[in-house]
């Protein structure tokens, strides 16, 4: 609590969606992942971020502070299943004229389909794609590369991260898609393996869910660990009772091998007795 | 100050995640989208504070560019196989950029000319087992004029032995350069005027840039200056059969395609 006070400077902070409700038990990689991905302030795309601190007026010679405020942009449910590269649906206003009323308008990014190659997975990939897309998968000298240096936050889509979570699998498991060929498999994995150091394998696991996604496959988790721990009772006491039954049978056995046993050495035992001895006192 | 402080932390997420210095491509990329303005600057805040409540004239926005419709610079590609009208392997080549991605990256025929793939494929060309053009277009001429037949038009009353020189004019009028050294005709010597000859085929190897050899097919005609001489016009005689003027060319011959009008619908 004292750590958390003074991380916020004493200021009242409401709880954010990761510290409520059924997200709160969710490991922290997956946390670290989710605050990478939605709560990261991502690239400036629909608009040019000023650089420095402060600036001086041309005209009246006043300084003021730079502040670099986003334009909102809204990312629809369609574009978790496309790329994106990073843009948005921006909505707002245009002014055509300064005489006329402004005009609501919808500032949306050219889509297409095409196709992406992942190397590692040796997969084409048929999706719709904006040309940002493209040029940045040119730029980072592939899709991969694109995909495993960009970070979640301007990844944006659900697709795009989950493949990053599969391309991370596959690496980790050494690339399985090149089993039959191996020197490729060694010259893939060379050529990608340095993206594994920034990941734990726990937060590979966890990386690319959307929150839902989360949160039921934390609860299949928990669910199946349950069942591993909890053993019923039908099963305890099946138990018991034969640890019961064994140790009954062994003491009959050890009766009978006794039985036997005084069976055999009747004739020694006949032959010790003296019946002329004294009687043994006791 | 909570501002400043979560800002840094951004940057900091950010550089743990990005293995691109943070000077690198992804930042000189803010391109091919709508990059918009507000026509009515946001409001300053104090520092450390959320930005102040956007008002309705904080939504008009201005369209600084559209870099969906700006020219994008070539790529660089290396081909690791031989492309026609582009060149052989381990050629660097730059290409614009969408011809780049969906014919040679895609099919696999070229890779990105990065640092990496630079010393990688250093000397693909070298070791590769592939043919070599002279030059990029080598492979298209070689397709045409295998394609094409020549009609060699020699005189019906002067005595005449088949030269070079009569390939070659030939060769112009139909549309193509072919320089006298570069055209080797039969072994057997071709004499005229002799009507067996007529609308017979023989063979002539065309050597393009000292390299390439492709046999070209050619029919002799004879032509007078005498209008009365002359022989009947033939219309389309490209699509007669005919006869090869030495016997022992008849497999060369058989070998080379036979003309194939463009615009004839099958």
């Amino acid at each position: 609590m004292a750590s958390k006070v003074l991380r916020t400077f004493g200021k009242f902070q409401h709880a954010t969606c990761l510290e409520k409700g059924p997200a709160a038990l969710l490991p922290e990689s997956y946390k670290k992942f989710y605050r990478e991905w939605k709560l990261t302030t991502p690239t400036a795309v629909h608009y040019t971020p000023e650089d420095g601190r402060w600036k001086r007026n041309e005209v009246t010679g006043e300084v003021s502070p730079v502040q670099n405020i986003p334009i909102p942009v809204f990312f629809p449910k369609e574009s978790d299943d496309q790329l994106w590269g990073g843009e948005g649906v921006v909505q707002g206003f245009q002014q055509r004229s300064h005489l006329s009323r402004r005009v609501p308008h919808f500032w949306i990014p050219m889509l297409k389909r095409s196709v992406v190659y992942s190397e590692v997975l040796d997969k084409y990939i048929s999706v719709v794609v904006t040309d940002r897309a493209l040029r940045l998968i040119n730029a980072h000298y592939g899709f991969d590369h694109y995909i495993l240096k960009t970070p979640a936050c301007d990844l944006q889509s659900l697709l795009a991260v989950s493949l990053k979570r599969k391309i991370l699998q596959d690496l980790q498991n050494g690339c399985p898609s090149y089993a039959e060929r191996p020197d490729k498999q060694k010259d893939v994995l060379d050529q990608y393996k340095k993206y594994l150091d920034a990941y734990t394998p726990e937060e590979i696991e966890w990386y690319g869910y959307s929150l839902a996604q989360a949160v039921s496959k934390f609860k299949v988790q928990q669910e199946k660990e349950k069942e591993e721990s909890t053993v019923p009772f039908k099963q305890i006491f099946r138990a018991q009772l034969i640890e019961k039954l064994k140790a009954a049978s062994l003491d009959e056995s050890n009766n009978q091998m006794k039985e036997l046993e005084e069976g055999n050495s009747a004739t020694s035992w006949l032959s010790k007795i003296n019946p002329f001895s004294k009687k043994q006192e006791t | 100050m909570w501002k400043t402080f979560n800002s840094a932390l951004t940057t900091a997420i950010k550089a743990q995640n990005n293995l691109l210095p943070v000077n690198g491509l992804l930042y000189q990329q803010a391109r091919t989208t709508f990059v918009l303005k507000r026509k009515h600057p946001a409001q300053l805040h104090k520092a450390g504070c959320s930005p102040k409540k956007f008002r309705n004239k904080h939504y008009i926005y201005e369209l600084v560019k559209d870099t969906n419709i700006e020219l994008q610079p070539d790529i660089d590609v290396i081909l690791t196989s031989v492309v026609e009208g582009l060149g052989n392997t381990g050629d660097t080549v730059s290409v614009r950029p969408t011809i780049a991605y969906q014919k040679l990256l895609l099919p696999g025929l070229a890779v990105y000319a990065n640092p990496e793939n630079r010393e990688k494929y250093k000397d693909i060309a070298e070791t590769t087992t592939e043919v070599k053009y002279s030059t990029p277009s080598a492979a298209y001429t070689v397709k045409t004029l295998s394609r094409v037949l020549i009609s060699v038009v020699m005189n019906k009353d002067v005595p005449w032995t088949l030269k070079p020189w009569h390939v070659k004019a030939s060769f112009r009028k139909c549309g193509y350069a072919v320089p006298e050294y570069a055209i080797e005709l039969p072994a057997t010597p071709i004499v005229g005027p002799n009507m067996e000859l007529e609308n017979k085929e023989f063979a002539v190897t065309v050597t393009i840039n000292k390299q390439e050899k492709v046999n070209v097919r050619c029919r002799i005609h004879h032509w007078s200056t005498d209008p009365i001489d002359r022989l009947p016009f033939i219309p389309n005689f490209w699509d007669n059969p005919s006869e090869p003027i030495i016997p022992e060319q008849k497999s060369v011959l058989d070998t080379i395609p036979p003309k194939v009008a463009r615009n004839k619908s099958q």
